[in-house]
């Protein structure tokens, strides 16, 4: 396949993602509403515990990045969830398409729409709270971006492979991962609280690397030697992973017969 | 790899296909069982049976939707499992009961499929007004795919299914459910497609006219074997079902006609006596002359070969 063809398979997904998104009012509510109310209530939360300025911007960094990862995840999720509710499964893969090009097309929707919502709750923060997320630089608040795109991106195709491998039963899936994984990767405390097991769990999780590099610049030493490079090596290591299970469940959804049983 | 056999469509030999569902008891369900076919390039051909025959399963496999068991399946000279990446630019389908995403409109869903098989720009604009106008969608061009009636999304499918100039083209129940008048002008195009074209095409169907009057060969399938396969004359002749002998005749009951030899049933329909005989050619004449020698008043006379619908139940029993 060339390279023209790989990036027009990649844009007719991004495409279609993006019209299914526009025009569908409750996509809208999930990009709004939930990172809204989240935001607001921590927010509150941090000045009725009386916390410190650092305690509170440590908290509505967690905050943030939930929001942030949520969106993109699930927009990446659609790449398949969409086909499984609207039953065109099969039209999908009978076409020359690859999961490369499902994933990265609506992984791009999800950076575009996640990326609103930051700059949407970046601006709630700052007026609300006095949180200011350029304060470790532009730099440091791309690399946490990206990272939380990254853990976004990973649990997505993980995601579309439950589904893929369980059918309907597992769309659970889609709204439930991402929340055990943000949970584990220390969203509102330092890994260091958590169990010494559980906290080994959390150190294999990328998006705990990067949730530290950032809140380094607020005052919070860092817990780990290189986190940004150590979160990047295990988001390219996770993302293969993801990708080869999702190939894995829909070879396996093709000898089952899965794949026809989700398009009827 | 390419196939010596340059001639054929598809050369599928002794596939066989077996569902496992349920847990913890597994139950086993043979689909497939030793199935062999060869469609020539160019072709109609028309797979027929009873629901649960084993159809859809076998299209899916040659459409590379599906993994056979065993057996090997060769497809417009590609291996299905091996080379079902080359394959899927070849090919498309169409089925009776489609579905795409509910808010994309029609023009939307055929600019999304063509763009996977590598259409952009100006072509993929000229494709897609192309088939709008070829399945007569030009007035919901702008319509969301879930506001279309049932025959409107059909003709989506059906467009969508072209969109990639397939040489082989699947079509699973085309014309379910759709009303007679665009029954008739989908067969109509579906016809037009292989003429002009040269597509081959593969069809799943439950209304024997349509497999009559578009397939040049038929291949009868129940419990996941191919238990009949040639043209629609041959299969009415394998089977020996016989001629019809259609009479109208004054008075209009001659109890007496079953009893002459080579004479199989008579049976009265909407005003016609219909006698089945073994050979109509040598038969008529003899009717003719008993009733003639009875003072019955003939009033008018047709013969006929049974229809295509008879040779499904007796290969159904």
């Amino acid at each position: 396949m060339s390279w023209r063809n790989e990036l027009l398979a990649v844009w007719a997904v991004t495409l279609r993602n993006a019209l299914m998104g526009a025009r569908n009012v409750f996509f809208f509510f999930e990009l709004l509403f939930w990172p809204i109310v989240g935001v607001l209530s921590i927010g509150l939360m941090s000045r009725f515990l009386e916390l410190t300025e650092a305690q509170a911007s440590f908290v509505l960094v967690g905050t943030i990045a939930l929001s942030v990862v949520n969106v993109c995840q699930l927009e990446v999720a659609y790449a398949v969830l969409l086909d499984v509710w609207s039953k065109s499964l099969k039209h999908q893969f009978l076409a020359p398409i690859g999961i490369r090009h499902l994933t990265l097309g609506s992984w791009v929707v999800g950076m575009v729409r996640s990326l609103a919502v930051f700059v949407l709750l970046a601006a709630l923060g700052r007026w609300a709270f006095g949180f200011h997320v350029l304060q470790p630089g532009w730099f440091a608040l791309a690399m946490f971006l990206l990272g939380c795109f990254l853990t976004a991106w990973v649990v997505g195709v993980a995601v579309c492979a439950l589904i893929t491998l369980f059918g309907n039963r597992a769309e659970a899936f889609a709204w439930a991962t991402v929340n055990m994984v943000l949970v584990l990767a220390g969203i509102y405390y330092p890994i260091s609280v958590l169990p010494d097991f559980i906290a080994a769990i959390a150190r294999a999780i990328p998006l705990t690397y990067f949730l530290d590099a950032y809140r380094s610049h607020y005052g919070f030493a860092s817990e780990f030697r290189a986190p940004i490079a150590t979160g990047l090596a295990l988001s390219a290591l996770y993302a293969a992973l993801a990708h080869w299970a999702f190939l894995a469940a829909i070879q396996r959804a093709r000898r089952t017969g899965l794949l026809l049983k989700m398009s009827e | 790899m390419v196939s010596s056999l340059g001639m054929l469509a598809i050369d599928a030999r002794d596939v066989e296909k077996t569902f496992r569902s349920g847990w913890p008891r597994r139950r086993e369900t043979q689909a497939l069982r030793g199935v062999s076919l060869t469609v020539e390039r160019g072709a109609i051909v028309g797979v027929l049976g009873p629901n649960g025959a084993g159809k859809t399963t076998l299209l899916s496999i040659l459409a590379t939707l599906l993994t056979p068991d065993r057996g090997t399946v060769m497809v417009l000279g590609h291996d299905v499992v091996r080379e079902a990446g080359a394959l899927r630019r070849r090919l498309n389908m169409a089925s009776g009961r489609p579905s795409f995403l509910w808010s994309l409109r029609v023009a939307e869903i055929l600019a999304f499929y063509g763009r996977l098989y590598g259409l952009s720009g100006a072509t993929l604009r000229r494709r897609v007004d192309g088939l709008i106008e070829l399945c007569e969608l030009g007035p919901y061009r702008r319509i969301p795919y879930s506001d279309l009636s049932t025959g409107l999304k059909q003709r989506v499918a059906l467009a969508k299914s072209l969109v990639n100039d397939p040489e082989l083209l699947f079509l699973d129940e085309p014309t379910l459910g759709l009303d007679p008048d665009v029954s008739v002008r989908v067969r109509a195009h579906i016809a037009r497609l292989r003429r002009e074209q040269g597509i081959t095409i593969v069809l799943t169907t439950h209304y024997m006219r349509e497999a009559d009057e578009l397939c040049d060969e038929i291949a009868f399938i129940k419990g996941g074997r191919i238990l009949a396969r040639g043209t629609p004359g041959e299969l009415k002749r394998q089977i020996r079902l016989g001629e019809v002998i259609a009479l109208r005749l004054d008075p209009a009951r001659v109890p007496w006609l079953s009893e002459i030899p080579g004479v199989l049933r008579c049976v009265e329909v909407d005003g016609w006596v219909e006698c089945t005989v073994d050979e109509a050619e040598k038969r008529l004449p003899e009717l003719l002359r008993a009733l003639h020698t009875d003072g019955v008043v003939i009033r008018n006379v047709q013969v006929r070969e049974p229809e295509l619908e008879e040779v499904f139940v007796e290969l159904a029993k």
